[in-house]
């Protein structure tokens, strides 16, 4: 399939799954808002859920939720435990 | 479909090249079991400086089809010749793994299997470090045996599409038919006179309420009319040799001591009686009996063990008599065995619950006979005393407590839940509430469990039905003690109710019905002679409860029903059909193979002394036979490789080292002991 | 590619461990099967666990191998991620209509390498992980999926295409249609399974509202080394608990929610559970809050008495409800039987529902199978054939026969395996059994 046709395949079925495609483009944009804050939230330092859900605002189990997705591959990682938490850094390959 | 067994490649056909050995090494993390405390990739790094390590790997479940795939890929691509697995116990894995490496088209014995979760991460759980080491040594072992590792061929032998069933209870009827059904010969022998086991004393079965001998009398009657089925009742097993496939049993048959037209006269003329056990002791019968009403086989049996002397004379019309018991001997071919010896009640000591001192109190069995015994719309009486007030205690023999329950004679308590008994008591307890609506009848319990489907309505029925319920803890049994003369009720039963405060209470009854577990029948001269072993609540041994749940470390010998613990009559029927499932898989093909892990001798250095014979423990595994060598008739030790277990005593004994176990060489042995003890810096291992 | 009709002696609906077994069973014993399921890879509930009661090894190693010995065997036609619609039947046995779901990846080709899961730029709750974990919209199921390939959820694709520039075998393609196909059989085995409680079914719980009321699917999920977290960790906040409860017959012998059996396993799994927790948290409380403790099963109860010993806490009483305080700690209200029935409030970090075992799938409308009252399949006679169904051909297997744990699943699979053997032996003329080679008695006995 040339680069053409693949092209024009993945338009055609867009166009057939409009609905799924909408509304997963939706969560797409509100996901990447979310991460893009809670890498903020992690830039200046290792974080715990509790500490990232207070600097981002969002509800603590929304947070780790997207840590532990973006742990699994491979954007954070976890460090040691602070009291009852773990803290958890952006890896440093995603941190230059 | 096309049959892609005939393009399995045989083991002999498979690379067995000689060349330089190219050993790949996997560790497996196994979950956490072995990552979480032993450094796998460490470990992986050092024993790749090995030589002849051309790969190592690391996965977290080496078994997965995953981490299979990846070994098979090393084999086929990057031409790894031997492969050395460091994982969990080989019993559990081995056979996985030699598949494995087999479909890679490698003879399945390159393959050496490393222990280090049971011997390494289990038991240094707390020693990372030494832990790691130590996985380190074992497994740079493991590299030094797979080096000298030769190719094997499984021992094959051909299967008598035959399986012998020991016991004719409900678990062996069904096996037996089962057995038949899938196209096997089948030889069922029962020890008493009768078939039917503990099934044919029960009455209604939970939780759909048919008779029991409705439900037993058709699978009888299947089983001894199905052309492929021998019963032999009256018959033990009495002798074992051979091995899965092909094993020779004897069997032993007391006389019936009367035919059909003898039958019915001798019962009528006998007039000596013994406790009937059918009844547990609450009637008696006749020395010549019949066990039930519609019995199978329906011609009547002496008791022998009941006629010290082995005969019984009798007078019957005016002629006398002399029956005598002439066992009868003879042996049978079979390729595999479903052991289906099933269960005894518990009997209580003297004096437990006041059992044996007080006639009012009766065991669970005793007592469903007692209401078969008792017409519809009779009161319930026991020794002429009207029942008014009726106690049942459950846990009687099972969950026992060290130190607070009396031990067996071996000294062990029955730490065991017996299962079935929670349903039967409450079932027994509705049906009496059904017939005596009057009755007060209080149930004493730990926990109540009725876990099966359909047994949580017996519960519900009891507690709508003014059912006194009564909770004790297991540590603070119930007693049960006589009561003051003139009380209206001869015992009490004392117990503290954690229901009510965990109050003292006492409890005037009439009469006290013990729910008793299950103990295996005791089967100690079977279990010698085929080899199998009874697990510390004494019921036999499963392999695996998941992975292998019927069968036996012993190949080709199964279980079914209540000979490998506590279970009802459905759970029975499951795994004595599930027996005959493993059964059919072993023989149907007439065909089994064996491990090759058997001694070997290298008649250059065999001078015939004859020591293997003399310490092997086995039959016909190692003998002293002619053979001739540069044309002179010479004795050399000769090794029946069906017989030979591998157990190395032969190899120990012979002054010539001339005997070797196939598989675990005395030179393999070297290498692994000097791998352990070498000094792994010198090669460039980071050890210590 | 799938073929359009292929046939085969017995036809095994479900993939977990019990339609494995029976799958296995009989293709040990020389019989061709074809194992069809629903899911995109084959191992069922039973691959989700970390550990089994009561030999505690770890669930890996007891089913990945089974799901390797079905994908590898000679006999064995694999379907997965694959649904039957309808049978016939007819003098040969069962014609059923099978329907092969398109994963959007070339089967052939995926080496299950995960790059597509790594250019996909859409998370999705993983239910494989209970929703703790994500997947993303081109995934492999878990990591020791049988089969190994990828697929892609279509309800949550943008179709950005990133998957296919990703993959080094080119093996997506996104023009995938179902496929339907035959299987012909001359036997089928239902091992459809069961599922768990709902979270929603017990609201005075509080199960499905409060992140700290988890079922015992998710704890499960969070003691597996390959789980969401890595660790034991509350789902509100990531918090290590101290202190974790269990509530048992949360969804069983509940006369409410319709459910008056007992099913069987939650007694034995929070037994388990509580022992791994105090492993893996040795500093933990941890308390069963229970009915009747039912560890019946051979070596249960001495599993229950080393609890005992360990220091978990049994308490006999009954949760009336839970509530929430400000740190989203779970409160349980309970009367405490032992200690007269009085009622208390105990606050915990995490309280895990024993849920119960319902079932989960009608075999009437496609296979013509009732069901009994409690929703499981229906076999008339309970005792003496639990297998076998009303519809002759028709055995069932494992917990679509009713709750049971893994023991008793495995065990009954072999019993239907036995089942459609002798089934198999009995309607087929090619096939004889053995014929006896003598008329004399076989029942001796001798006088």
């Amino acid at each position: 399939m040339s680069e053409k046709e693949w092209a024009e395949t993945l338009k055609r079925l867009r166009e057939e799954h409009k609905e799924t495609v909408a509304r997963s483009q939706a969560l797409l944009k509100e996901q990447q808002a979310k991460r893009k804050a809670i890498r903020k939230a992690l830039e200046e330092g290792p974080r715990t859920v509790p500490e990232v859900a207070d600097l981002t605002g969002f509800a603590s189990h929304d947070v780790m939720w997207y840590v532990m997705a973006m742990k699994k591959f491979g954007l954070i990682e976890e460090l040691e435990m602070d009291g009852e938490y773990y803290r958890y850094q952006l890896t440093q390959e995603k941190a230059k | 479909m096309p049959d892609k067994e005939t393009s399995k490649l045989e083991p002999s056909q498979m690379k067995t090249d000689t060349e330089e050995p190219r050993i790949g090494v996997y560790t497996c993390y196994c979950g956490g079991n072995i990552g979480f405390v032993i450094d796998c990739e460490r470990v992986a790094d050092e024993l790749g400086k090995l030589p002849n390590v051309v790969v190592t790997r690391t996965d977290m479940s080496m078994c997965s089809d995953v981490g299979q795939t990846m070994i098979e890929e090393d084999i086929r691509e990057h031409g790894v010749n031997r492969v050395v697995i460091g994982a969990c116990a080989p019993s559990l894995h081995e056979q996985t793994f030699r598949g494995t490496v087999s479909r890679a088209g490698l003879n399945p014995y390159f393959y050496h299997h490393v222990g280090i979760r049971e011997q390494d991460s289990w038991v240094h759980s707390h020693d990372h470090e030494g832990a790691t080491k130590k996985a380190i040594r074992l497994m740079s072992a493991g590299i030094a045996k797979a080096r000298l590792l030769e190719p094997l061929e499984p021992i094959k032998l051909s299967a008598e599409k035959h399986a012998l069933v020991i016991g004719g209870g409900v678990a062996g009827l069904r096996s037996a038919w089962d057995l038949s059904r899938r196209g096997l010969k089948v030889t069922l022998v029962e020890k008493s006179p009768f078939l039917g086991g503990h099934m044919a004393q029960l009455e209604k079965t939970f939780p759909s309420g048919e008779e029991a001998g409705g439900l037993l009398g058709p699978l009888i009657a299947n089983v001894v009319s199905d052309p492929n089925i021998t019963v032999h009742t009256y018959s033990e097993v009495t002798g074992v040799r051979g091995y899965v496939g092909d094993f020779h049993i004897q069997i032993t048959q007391q006389s019936r001591g009367v035919d059909d037209t003898l039958g019915e006269a001798a019962m009528q003329a006998c007039k000596t009686e013994v406790q009937d056990e059918f009844n547990y002791g609450l009637t008696n019968r006749k020395l010549v009996y019949k066990a039930y009403p519609g019995c199978y086989p329906s011609t009547p049996a002496v008791d022998w063990d009941h006629c010290p002397d082995g005969y019984l004379e009798l007078e019957i019309d005016g002629r006398q008599i002399k029956l005598e018991n002439q066992p009868k001997t003879f042996d049978i071919n079979t390729g595999a065995v479903v052991v289906a010896t099933g269960f005894q009640p518990y009997t209580p000591l003297k004096g437990e619950y006041g059992y044996l001192e007080h006639p009012e109190v009766l065991t669970l069995p005793q007592f469903i006979r007692l209401l078969t015994l008792i017409p519809e719309g009779k009161e319930l009486q026991l020794n002429g005393h009207r029942v008014h007030n009726i106690g049942f205690v459950h846990c009687v023999g099972s969950r026992q407590i060290e130190g607070i329950h009396e031990a067996q004679e071996d000294g062990q308590v029955n730490n065991y839940c017996s299962r079935v008994c929670c349903t039967a008591t409450l079932q027994a307890i509705n049906e009496l509430r059904q017939r005596y609506p009057d009755l007060n009848i209080v149930d004493i319990y730990e926990d109540i469990r009725t876990y099966g489907r359909g047994h949580e309505e017996y519960y519900a029925e009891a507690s709508a039905n003014q059912v006194l319920f009564m909770r004790f803890h297991g540590e603070e049994p119930a007693e049960v003690v006589r009561a003051t003369d003139g009380d209206k009720s001869p015992l009490l039963i004392r117990v503290k109710d954690y229901l009510t405060w965990g109050e003292e209470i006492e409890v005037p009854v009439d009469m006290v019905v013990l729910a008793v577990g299950m103990m295996p029948t005791s089967i100690e001269d079977l279990i010698r002679l085929l080899k199998v072993s009874p697990g510390t609540d004494r019921f036999l041994l499963e392999v695996h409860p998941k992975l292998r749940p019927v069968e036996t470390a012993v190949p080709g010998v199964v279980l079914a029903g209540t000979a490998q613990g506590p279970m009802n009559i459905k759970e029975s029927i499951a795994a004595a059909s599930a027996a005959a499932s493993k059964v059919a898989v072993l023989l149907s093909r007439g065909k089994v193979e064996l491990e090759p892990f058997v001694a070997h001798v290298d008649h250059e250095l065999c001078t015939g002394s004859g020591e293997c014979v003399e310490v092997c423990a086995y039959e016909d595994a190692i003998s002293l036979k002619p053979v001739s060598m540069d044309g002179k008739e010479v004795e050399k030790a000769l090794v029946t490789s069906a017989n030979c277990v591998g157990c190395g005593v032969c190899v120990s004994a012979c002054p010539n080292l001339a005997i070797d176990l196939q598989g675990w060489t005395l030179k393999q042995y070297d290498a692994m002991v000097d791998a352990l003890v070498m000094d792994m810096s010198a090669i460039g291992v980071k050890h210590e | 590619m799938v073929q359009e009709k292929i046939r085969v002696d017995t036809l095994v609906v479900g993939g977990g461990i019990a339609g494995m077994q029976s799958a296995l069973d009989l293709a040990d014993q020389g019989y061709q099967v074809a194992l069809v399921e629903r899911d995109p890879s084959i191992g069922g509930k039973m691959i989700q666990l970390s550990k089994v009661f009561p030999t505690l090894d770890c669930c890996s190693c007891i089913t990945t191998p089974k799901m390797s010995a079905v994908a590898h065997h000679e006999n064995i036609q694999l379907f997965t991620y694959c649904e039957i619609q309808a049978i016939e039947e007819n003098d040969q046995g069962f014609v059923s209509n099978a329907l092969q779901k398109p994963r959007y990846v070339d089967v052939d080709t995926c080496t299950g390498c995960r790059q597509c899961e790594y250019a996909c730029p859409i998370d999705v709750p993983h239910p494989f992980d209970r929703y703790l974990g994500a997947h993303r919209a081109a995934y492999v199921p878990f990591s020791t999926a049988v089969p190994q390939k990828a697929l892609i959820d279509m309800e949550n694709c943008i179709l950005c295409g990133k998957c296919q520039r990703g993959c080094p075998a080119n093996s997506i393609d996104f023009t995938q249609k179902e496929q339907p196909f035959e299987i012909e059989s001359r036997a089928i085995i239902l091992a459809t399974g069961f599922e768990i409680t709902p979270p929603d079914a017990k609201k005075e719980y509080g199960a499905g509202q409060f992140h700290n009321v988890v079922d015992a699917l998710v704890m499960e999920r969070l003691l597996a080394p390959t789980g969401p977290y890595g660790h034991v960790l509350r789902p509100s906040d990531g918090k290590e608990p101290d202190s974790i409860a269990y509530v048992q017959c949360a969804g069983s012998r509940d006369k409410t929610l319709g459910v008056e059996y007992c099913s069987r396993v939650c007694c034995m799994y929070a037994i388990k559970q509580a022992m791994l927790i105090s492993g893996a948290l040795p500093l933990a409380d941890i308390t069963i809050y229970y009915m009747d403790i039912r560890t019946f099963g051979k070596g249960y109860d001495q599993f229950y008495q080393t609890a005992q010993a360990m220091g978990i806490e049994f308490v006999k009483g009954k949760v009336a409800r839970i509530n929430e305080d400000e740190n989203q700690n779970p409160v349980v209200r309970v009367e405490m039987i032992d200690e007269g029935s009085k009622v208390v409030e105990r606050m915990h970090d995490m309280v895990v529902l024993s849920v119960g075992m319902l079932p989960c799938y009608d075999p009437q409308p496609i296979f013509g199978v009732r069901s009994a009252e409690d929703g499981f399949v229906l076999t008339p006679s309970i005792n003496m054939a639990p297998c076998v169904t009303e519809h002759p051909g028709i055995f069932v297997s494992g917990t679509a026969a009713g709750p049971m744990d893994i023991v008793d699943s495995i065990v009954l699979a072999g019993a239907a395996s036995a089942e459609a053997a002798a089934y198999l032996e009995a309607n087929d003329g090619n096939r004889r059994s053995v014929k006896s080679t003598t008329n004399a008695a076989r029942v001796t006995a001798h006088a």
